[in-house]
């Protein structure tokens, strides 16, 4: 009997020796698309076959949602009206929802008002009321409709997803590594996705940046798990004039870019097309009325950073925070 | 007798198992003191690995020109560039934190030292 249980102790030690194995190590890929420069953080991934495969869906999406490329399918899109295609559908469907969610704060539509403005090439400049007026008419969300599968356009429309994009191309990352239960960190342009928990359990340490100074951190998010990082601001695509801030995200009511007391506003949320769209939103929404859309919903938490220096921060995002000094926002 | 025995063998198992694990875990460089260092990644393939402790200066070229990374006084900076902005150039001299990056050229500098950073959203 005493052999017995020495020999079950001896083989249960052996066994969990044997079963010891050091963290898997990352690897780092980098994948320049939609315009910017990509880092794939992967953990195991020994044989690069994550890596391969998800640096070949980046550069496929990158040719299904690039407003300027005249081979992707939203040029072709926006140039003859029409077109069927399953990921450009899909991300229309869901900038739709967080449209309908925020009142049309999120609207797909405004690429010629972002034109007229300057933002696309930098070429700022400051148009007339009337300009503005008579552009604005291209736009609206009465400017497209869903047909069978296939998007068509109305008059003069176009669509561009912006950063919409790099959202959905982070979740049909995270829908990959989650199949292969591989942990990772994704940057995508700015956008942040973890996925999984990091490998020795500490929290992945995400920073936002401090929209008065791009080379500091205004905080530290300590998280566990999978999530969206995702930060709109008016620093990212600016100009000043006499004193005015002029940023790339336009007001769908005015056809202007936004006005209000936010510099910048962070989602934090399990999907990424979710976390940008309501980065932009929300910011459009200004601070009084993005705080009451976070009270009426279940899916996201957020920072916003307004123009006095105050920071606000969700309850349920409190305890990851890190480095900052902050006003906590309840239900 | 017979129990001084399995005592003494099950001894050597934990001793063994112990030994195992820290094998596996063991620092790569135990005690040693690592300078920080900045790796050059150029068009998604890593170039060189530049400790900043030592001052130097790489031109790397690239299918759209080139840039040149100059490592002084313990940071490291593009001292030039053939990119059209030179946003690359107007981040200065750094030593840590988030990568340089010169979008035009797929040139990325990112730093042995992060400051405790993974990522950030910006």
């Amino acid at each position: 009997m005493k052999r017995s249980v020495a020999l079950f102790i001896i083989l249960t030690l052996l066994i969990c020796a044997v079963g010891c194995a050091p963290l898997p190590e990352p690897t780092d890929t980098f994948v320049a698309a939609m315009d910017t420069e990509m880092t794939l953080r992967l953990y195991g991934d020994t044989d690069g076959s994550a890596a391969k495969y998800l640096t070949a869906e980046l550069l496929r999406l990158d040719a299904v949602f690039s407003p300027t490329e005249e081979s992707s399918t939203l040029y072709s899109l926006n140039r003859f009206k029409t077109v069927r295609d399953p990921d450009l559908l899909a991300l229309l469907q869901t900038a739709d929802e967080v449209s309908a969610r925020t009142n049309g704060a999120l609207d797909v539509t405004l690429l010629p008002l972002s034109r007229l403005w300057g933002f696309i090439g930098a070429s700022y400049c400051l148009p007339t009321a009337e300009e503005i007026s008579e552009t604005a008419s291209r736009t609206g969300a009465d400017k497209y409709e869903i047909v069978d599968d296939s998007i068509r356009l109305k008059g003069d429309a176009e669509l561009d997803f912006g950063a919409l994009a790099k959202g959905y191309a982070a979740d049909v990352c995270r829908a990959y590594l989650e199949g292969l239960d591989m942990p990772a960190l994704l940057t995508l342009g700015g956008n942040v996705q973890s996925i999984g928990d990091k490998p020795g359990g500490e929290p992945w340490m995400i920073g936002i940046q401090d929209p008065r100074q791009p080379e500091s951190c205004i905080m530290t998010l300590a998280l566990h798990g999978t999530h969206a990082v995702v930060t709109s601001g008016d620093y990212q695509r600016c100009f000043d004039l006499d004193g005015v801030r002029y940023c790339h995200i336009l007001d769908p009511v005015t056809g202007s870019p936004v006005q209000n007391e936010l510099c910048s506003v962070t989602i934090v949320a399990d999907s990424g097309v979710l976390a940008v769209g309501l980065s932009t939103a929300l910011f459009v929404m200004g601070p009084d009325a993005a705080f009451d859309h976070w009270r009426q919903s279940d899916d996201f938490e957020a920072v916003f950073v307004l123009k006095d220096g105050t920071v606000y921060v969700t309850e349920g995002l409190k305890g990851a925070v890190r480095n900052c000094e902050f006003e906590v926002i309840t239900r | 007798m017979k129990t001084r025995f399995w005592i003494a063998l099950l001894a050597v198992v934990f001793l063994l198992a112990a030994g195992a694990c820290l094998l596996l875990y063991r620092p790569q460089s135990a005690g040693l003191e690592v300078p920080d260092s900045v790796t050059v990644v150029s068009s998604g393939r890593t170039v060189a690995t530049l400790p900043l402790n030592e001052d130097t200066e790489l031109l790397v070229p690239c299918q759209n020109g080139y840039n040149t990374v100059t490592v002084k006084d313990g940071k490291v900076s593009v001292t030039a560039a053939s990119c059209p902005n030179h946003t690359c150039m107007a981040c200065g001299a750094k030593s840590s934190g988030m990568p340089i990056i010169c979008l035009p050229n797929r040139l990325v500098l990112q730093f042995s030292n992060t400051n405790g950073l993974d990522a950030v959203s910006k």
